[in-house]
């Protein structure tokens, strides 16, 4: 088990359903002791697929149960689902909440459909980029934040995230595609490593870069942590 | 000096982070009021309660929650009851912001053209399986021009014999068993429903595109404008590029051949299929595309930013420009004065 709800069990990661007999993108459900679990699929998930790569500890990768995170760039919530089954519990019982900020309306509408059933997941039709524009909503630090926003400029988005929203010493995800940002001519190996001397100028100490190749082609997860 | 503000409080608040005064909010359980208040957030309003404390303290410099600019402080954060109150409000917000986008003509206008396109695919496929399905059993007939109608006469006929009277040719030596031959007669009816199915969705894009682009509309067309507008990703992007990029649009694979390899670049893209240009002699389409373009950057401009819509007048000074185009170039330029 990496903490009350997500398990890791030969080769897949589970996570106990907060909405039991539902599942939300057509991952499997299974009894373990008569607990209901959802498949989390790391091929739809890049926060799963990091989980399933890292060299740390898996816990490292996953906020404390009950606090509150941001995550920007939310997707459909294949993810989110699985975060808040960690966060949140069922009903909302570890007292979580979980900010997703997304600017399609399209994935806004599957976000807004999984908020219905679960408290406090809060979503955002915005741009990950206008912070004042829904900053309001959170008014303390996170200790957590993810993002996954597939355009150019993610690592000034991210930067720029977290010195507003992160507390010192938390934890940031970045997921990074290789693809959205410029090509130079120089092969992803060199974006990616001045990508982390990037991060590392601006106050993040660099814990792991994950490659994902394998479950999302051209894509890195680094994990960092805010030391300035 | 600044005014900290957040949606249900405001706080005025000197450089050493000390609290000179603050204002709070408890209409919280009032959710529109809620939602109302966000609003105004989200689009760079002050609140009342930020409005009050600047009448009070008219040199602070009003800041929303979290600008790096304000210092760190005590602030009147909101109770756990006011946040479980903002944060259904948001999520309100989020379902109005999604209940929105029907109402985004570029989106419905997205997913008709796209419809029409694959019907269009699917109908001629199914009439070119007809007209060589029956001229199997009648290769006597002949469909050159009124290859629209055969549907229809297929599906109407009780049997092949009635179908070889209708078309006017000899009787068929071996003709299909009787379920070969209602399996036949009912591809005949599809094609002819898809045929209908296919105007009518046409119809709805030119309705739908003659109130969302006007100018447009009137100068190429409501289907060309539809899918100007679709291929720009919505009218106000389509407003926001030049004219050249509107002249190549859809030409995108020629446009980065050339870019790369250095070939000719392309001279059209969709505008190509207005009679202007497709009715003109190959060598000044370039020219008139250059010109149709630049008129239509123009009216995409006129209709995103909801201007006066052009008028007839505006069209006929356009032909005439093309017109004055085909004049002078009569024929092509000779390879030797290039």
């Amino acid at each position: 088990m990496l903490s009350s709800a997500v398990r890791f069990d030969r080769r897949a990661l589970w996570t106990i359903n907060a909405v039991p007999r539902t599942s939300v993108y057509g991952e499997s459900l299974k009894q373990f002791s008569g607990v209901e679990y959802r498949r989390w699929d790391p091929n739809r998930s890049k926060l799963g697929a990091g989980l399933m790569r890292t060299n740390r500890e898996k816990s490292l990768l996953l906020p404390e149960e009950g606090s509150t995170i941001l995550y920007l760039g939310a997707g459909h919530g294949t993810s989110i689902s699985h975060l808040y089954d960690h966060l949140c519990g069922q009903g909302n019982e570890f007292g979580g909440r979980l900010v997703a900020v997304d600017l399609a309306s399209r994935c806004l509408r599957d976000l807004t459909h999984l908020a219905k059933t679960r408290p406090g997941l809060v979503p955002i039709l915005g741009d990950a980029r206008k912070h004042s524009a829904w900053g309001v909503l959170l008014p303390r630090r996170v200790n957590w934040l993810f993002q996954d926003v597939a355009q150019s400029g993610q690592v000034e988005i991210f930067i720029s995230a977290c010195k507003r929203f992160l507390n010192l010493d938390g934890i940031a995800l970045l997921s990074l595609k290789a693809a959205s940002e410029r090509w130079t001519g120089e092969g992803e190996e060199a974006l990616f490593n001045s990508v982390a001397e990037k991060l590392s100028i601006s106050g993040f100490e660099i814990e792991e870069c994950i490659e994902l190749t394998g479950y999302e082609d051209n894509h890195v997860l680094f994990v960092t942590r805010r030391i300035e | 000096m600044w005014i900290w503000y957040d949606w249900q409080a405001a706080a005025v608040v000197d450089t050493d982070g000390a609290i000179l005064d603050d204002d709070k909010w408890d209409g919280f359980y009032d959710h529109r009021a809620v939602i109302e208040r966000l609003e105004c957030i989200a689009q760079g309003g002050l609140t009342l309660e930020a409005r009050t404390l600047l009448e009070r303290f008219p040199d602070a410099k009003p800041l929303v929650h979290g600008e790096p600019e304000l210092p760190e402080a005590e602030y009147p954060f909101p109770s756990e009851e006011a946040q479980l109150a903002v944060d259904s409000a948001a999520l309100a917000l989020a379902n109005k912001g999604v209940a929105q986008a029907a109402g985004d003509p570029d989106k419905r206008l997205e997913h008709l053209l796209r419809a029409s396109d694959e019907m269009r695919s699917t109908y001629l496929t199914m009439e070119s399986r007809l007209v060589e399905w029956v001229g199997l059993f009648l290769p006597e007939a002949r469909f050159g021009r009124d290859r629209t109608s055969l549907g229809k006469t297929v599906g109407q006929a009780e049997s092949l014999e009635e179908l070889s009277d209708k078309l006017e040719v000899s009787k068929p030596p071996v003709g299909p068993s009787k379920t070969e031959w209602n399996v036949l007669r009912e591809w005949g009816e599809s094609t002819a429903v898809f045929r209908g199915k296919l105007d009518r969705l046409e119809n709805a894009i030119r309705e739908l595109a003659e109130n969302h682009l006007p100018s447009l509309s009137l100068m190429l067309g409501p289907i060309l404008a539809a899918r100007l507008c679709v291929e720009a990703h919505g009218r106000m992007r389509l407003a926001r590029l030049p004219a050249g990029t509107v002249q190549v649009l859809g030409a995108e694979k020629a446009f980065f051949n050339h870019l790369k390899t250095g070939a000719p670049p392309p001279k059209h893209g969709h505008i190509f299929m207005h009679p202007w240009i497709s009715r003109s002699p190959k060598w000044i389409r370039g020219k008139i595309s250059r010109t149709i373009a630049a008129k239509a950057s123009i009216a995409a401009k006129i209709d995103a930013f909801e201007g006066e819509p052009w008028t007839q007048i505006n069209l006929d000074l356009m032909e005439q420009k093309v017109e004055s185009i085909r004049n002078a170039h009569p024929s092509p330029q000779s390879r030797r004065a290039r």
